[in-house]
């Protein structure tokens, strides 16, 4: 099944971003709420102590 | 001397930074049904009203302001023009699409929680007729804003059935020559009424069942009653006062439509029973180009009997009320074009 692609959008106060379907259906109600769309995010790499030491 | 014809319009399909800032890359250029260059219009005043000359009669000028008339951007509709004028007219944008094409959401934007206030995104404008070294026309208006839009369509056949014009406003800054190369004449993915998917008014399917053969034409409409944008500090440009920014006021979305009376019509029980719901309307010419707007919560205010070449029609103005959750409209473009208001 295709993936449906989605945009990240910013809450009206700015401190929460969401990942969103990028249908009208899903995007409406939270534009009209007044997020906007922001760029994605970059990607972080968690890394653990235990992968740390082992050089991963 | 020079035809109208070598007129060329070019205009920013990207916004600008801010109201004073030119957006000369992401430009596009494109053809207009409107046959007139865009105005400048300088005002000047004199000194008749004051006294102390000895007489009544005006002695000085003195440079007022530039009262820039507003400019009709006419065409057919398509995808890419409907993209621009949607997200330049409304504001609150999405894009979605790494390649083509590319897919806009777009619902009008609240000042309460859009990034600039009550000012809609800004764009530039160009006018060239013989560009160069001689050229009879050359300039870059800046900050420009779509005041109002029209869309357009009826029972007819070829571009025109599919129509969408918006009137522009400008602040007064330009810069001549432009210093811009526009691009060779973009071919839009036009519509026409063909290519009409989905026709859903309030609970009336008019594209298949019992209405599918009684519509005629619509006409939407949205008007961002923009303020005066004079103000200290708003600017000047060879000396006259400039426009520093255009707040919308009360919008307005209108919507009317015609459609030919039929034994058991809807249209006039859906208003005596005050009957709401959303509307569709939707083209689509191809995977890669389709325009819907979805009017959330439409009713209807006036259903009056009429005469339409002839076929008992009724004409019915729409009330557009705006839903809680899902606000008054959205409009959802695909389009080839990458970049439209970013």
């Amino acid at each position: 099944m295709q993936k449906v692609p989605t945009v990240f959008l910013e809450s009206p106060n700015g401190d929460e971003i969401k990942e969103v379907e990028a249908t009208a259906d899903k995007l409406t109600p939270l534009m009209v709420a007044g997020w906007h769309q922001v760029p994605a995010p970059a990607k972080h790499e968690t890394v653990t102590l235990a992968n740390a030491k082992e050089g991963k | 001397m020079a035809n109208i014809n070598e007129l060329m319009d070019g205009w920013s399909y990207g916004k600008q930074t801010a109201i004073g800032t030119a957006n000369s890359t992401a430009i596009w250029r494109h053809t207009n049904l409107n046959t007139k260059p865009w105005a400048k219009v300088p005002v000047n005043e004199d000194d008749r009203a004051e006294i102390g000359k000895g007489h009544e009669f005006p002695t000085q000028l003195f440079k007022s302001h530039y009262n820039m008339p507003t400019y009709e951007i006419s065409k057919y509709a398509s995808s890419e023009f409907l993209a621009w004028v949607m997200a330049f007219s409304l504001g609150n944008v999405t894009v979605v699409g790494s390649t083509a094409p590319y897919t806009y959401t777009i619902v009008p934007a609240l000042g309460a929680t859009n990034p600039t206030g009550i000012e809609l995104p800004y764009f530039s404008f160009i006018q060239q007729i013989r560009p160069g070294g001689s050229a009879v026309l050359d300039e870059m208006l800046v900050g420009c804003a779509i005041k109002g839009w029209k869309l357009s369509i009826k029972n007819s056949p070829g571009r025109s059935s599919a129509m969408c014009s918006c009137e522009c406003v400008t602040t007064g800054q330009y810069t001549s020559p432009s210093g811009v190369t526009l691009p060779a004449v973009a071919t839009p993915h036009e519509f026409n009424a063909g290519m009409i998917s989905a026709l859903t008014i309030n609970g009336i399917n008019y594209l298949s069942g019992g209405s599918a053969k009684q519509f005629v034409s619509l006409d939407a409409s949205w008007e961002n009653n923009f303020r005066p944008g004079f103000f200290p500090g708003s600017g000047n440009q060879d000396g006259y006062q400039i426009q520093g920014r255009f707040e919308w006021g009360d919008r307005a979305f209108a919507v009317q439509f015609v459609v030919r009376v039929q034994s058991g019509s809807m249209e006039y029980t859906n208003l005596i029973n005050q009957t709401t719901g959303t509307a569709t309307i939707t083209f689509t010419r191809d995977s890669s180009n389709a325009f819907t707007m979805t009017i959330q919560k439409m009713g209807f205010n006036v259903a009056e009997l009429s005469n339409t070449d002839g076929i008992a029609t009724l004409q019915v103005t729409g009330v557009q009320l705006y839903d809680s959750t899902n606000g008054l409209v959205t409009m959802s473009i695909t389009t080839p074009q990458p970049g439209v208001c970013q």
